[in-house]
């Protein structure tokens, strides 16, 4: 019951689901209770698409991710990563692929960021010279010239996050898994290494799987995005789709010198807060199209501002959420 | 399949052990006295009963004490340090990334960790309870030399497998860590263990006899006692084939359930968080 490894998609998922048995009281004859992780999710990526992977605390993100990479057998279903299935070929695998955890280092404490792509290149048994290109690569997009021979523990975040990219792409991966790889950076450092995925993904083709609690890691870089949530795929589409069937309001603020004053709204908007001195209205564009809008109150007396916007993306997934009692 | 990865599991793993100079010199000074207390007290119990046949003699008895006082950081005493910490920090899901066979990069690097702390403090050890010893008169104090050139080369070769057998029981307390996400378990069980168990504490020669061939047979036997009763040329049970014998069957057998078990702890290896 294989799947024909596809020639277009670097990853392919069916029906997986992945239960974890707990046992609850902690002993030795303690009851054990199942937890469903992964309810049966399907899905692919084609060759060099980044596809974003997000969902609440606890949908299964991270179950999806660790089977993807090898290091978790699921409980049923098939994955084809590279025409390999990650589990049962764990180290022609893991060879194949790069791997980013937020939260943990791969890189050596104790040795200096050269030092350490040094063990990764015998490691992945990468050849001298297409290591020092690549090393000369990374070092240069991500910009690491000054922190090459410091140890890994001296560095900032920031500085260790790109050199844990670095690591990641020693060994030319086809793949690269990203799993909450901006979590506590400064807005620069998430501006480089967006922009560094972006150039990755682009000029080189690598296929991205990015997970992220931020949503302007999504916006910027994503041109797909997968919502998991209770261990079941929820959405799986383009973000601006994701918009217009979510929370496809806009927001017009208005800002008097004066106490604002009453007024009849046409179909389509309705005031949503009222303070001394400005006015909120949220409404659907395909009711009342923005200049229609803008006309209508464009003459109210002691008018001295306005601003039309669309909700952020941090509210629309929110409501998104909240939709899917996720 | 290259061995380059083995290699610098290896590399790594013992230049971290080499680096701890400080730790040398402070190992060696609690070695010494250590050393030295025992001596005393073999002394005094060898001359208060001068009659009783003993296994070991009284500079046999020291022999014994020095070498397995120069070979204690040889000893299975816990978890491989770096994963003990990656199990802590649950970077060990980046072990199970790296396209090599766990149980040979784990082993290689438990191996390196083991003979980079033991060789330089067993050569520094070995020099002053020897030689220097010697120099200043303390000769009947002193680490006394090997039986004979073959006792010698055999005692090489058996050490050998003693520090492979001891890097395999450090196998065991690292699947322990990876499973209890702790080394603390490693350490409470293999420190115990280890030392009672290898004649570190008591020669085992000088056990009760009764009890003496079970201590032989079990795995501890194999690491440091084995190769310093064939340093001694002291008797073992069914000679020195049955010594090697012993140490080849423990490697075998803990090598090939320690697979499985490793196997079976990695396919349910389930790393919180990330």
């Amino acid at each position: 019951m294989q799947t024909p490894p596809s020639l277009t998609d670097a990853i392919t998922v069916s029906n997986l689901r992945k239960t974890y048995r707990i046992r609850e009281g902690g002993s030795w004859r303690g009851k054990t209770r199942d937890i469903v992780a992964l309810d049966g999710i399907s899905f692919s990526v084609p060759k060099g698409q980044i596809a974003g992977f997000i969902g609440p605390n606890g949908a299964g993100k991270s179950t999806a991710i660790k089977i993807l990479s090898g290091i978790l057998r699921p409980t049923s279903g098939e994955v084809q990563v590279n025409g390999l299935v990650p589990w049962t070929n764990r180290i022609a695998h893991v060879a194949r692929i790069g791997v980013v955890f937020g939260q943990r280092t791969q890189l050596w404490w104790d040795l200096s960021v050269a030092e350490g792509l040094a063990l990764l290149r015998d490691i992945y048994g990468v050849e001298p010279e297409r290591f020092a290109r690549n090393r000369a690569r990374l070092a240069d997009a991500l910009d690491l010239g000054g922190i090459m021979d410091q140890s890994v523990r001296q560095l900032s975040l920031g500085q260790r996050m790109r050199a844990e990219i670095a690591a990641s792409l020693i060994h030319d991966p086809d793949i690269l898994i990203l799993d909450e790889p901006t979590i506590g950076l400064d807005a620069p450092s998430k501006l480089a290494v967006r922009a560094f995925v972006h150039e990755l993904c682009r000029d080189r083709g690598t296929t991205v799987l990015l997970t992220t609690h931020d949503m302007h890691d999504i916006e910027a870089l994503a041109e797909r995005v997968i919502v998991i949530g209770h261990g079941r795929i929820l959405a799986d589409s383009p973000f601006e789709d994701l918009r217009t069937t979510t929370l496809s309001e806009r927001i017009l603020e208005l800002d008097f010198h004066d106490t604002p004053p009453e007024l009849t709204l046409p179909a389509g908007a309705h005031e949503t807060a009222r303070e001394p001195h400005s006015l909120t209205i949220t409404f659907d564009p395909h009711q009342i199209p923005a200049p229609a809008l803008v006309a209508h109150v464009g003459h109210l007396p002691g008018l001295d501002d306005l601003r039309i916007s669309r909700p952020s993306i941090d509210e629309i997934i929110t409501r998104f959420y909240a939709d899917h009692a996720a | 399949m290259s061995l380059r990865p083995y290699l610098t599991a290896f590399g790594l793993q013992w230049k971290i052990g080499l680096r701890y100079r400080i730790a040398v010199v402070a190992g060696l000074v609690a070695q010494m006295w250590f050393g030295a207390v025992t001596l005393m007290a073999y002394a005094s119990v060898y001359h208060a009963a001068p009659d009783v046949q003993a296994p070991l003699s009284l500079r046999q008895a020291m022999t014994y004490t020095w070498i397995q006082q120069s070979l204690f950081t040889l000893l299975p005493l816990g978890c491989l340090p770096a994963i003990g910490d990656a199990a802590r920090t649950g970077a060990i899901v980046y072990d199970l990334l790296r396209p090599v066979d766990m149980w040979n990069w784990w082993l290689s690097a438990s191996l390196a960790r083991l003979l980079g702390n033991a060789v330089p403090r067993a050569v520094l050890l070995a020099c002053v309870a020897g030689p220097l010893a010697m120099l200043v008169g303390l000769g009947a104090w002193s680490l006394a030399g090997p039986a004979s050139l073959i006792s010698a080369a055999l005692a090489l070769l058996s050490i050998t497998l003693g520090a492979l057998l001891s890097a395999t029981i450090v196998m065991w307390w690292n699947i322990l860590t990876a499973r209890t996400l702790s080394p603390l378990g490693s350490y409470a069980v293999g420190t115990p263990l280890a030392v009672l168990l290898s004649g570190m504490l008591l020669p085992l020669p000088l056990y009760p006899d009764w009890i003496r061939p079970f201590l032989l047979a079990q795995p501890f036997a194999g690491i440091t006692d084995i190769p310093i009763r064939i340093y001694l040329g002291t008797p073992i049970p069914g000679g020195v084939a049955t010594g090697l014998g012993l140490q080849i069957f423990w490697l075998t057998a803990l090598t090939l359930l320690g697979r499985l078990w490793m196997r079976q702890t990695v396919n349910r290896l389930e790393v919180q968080g990330a």
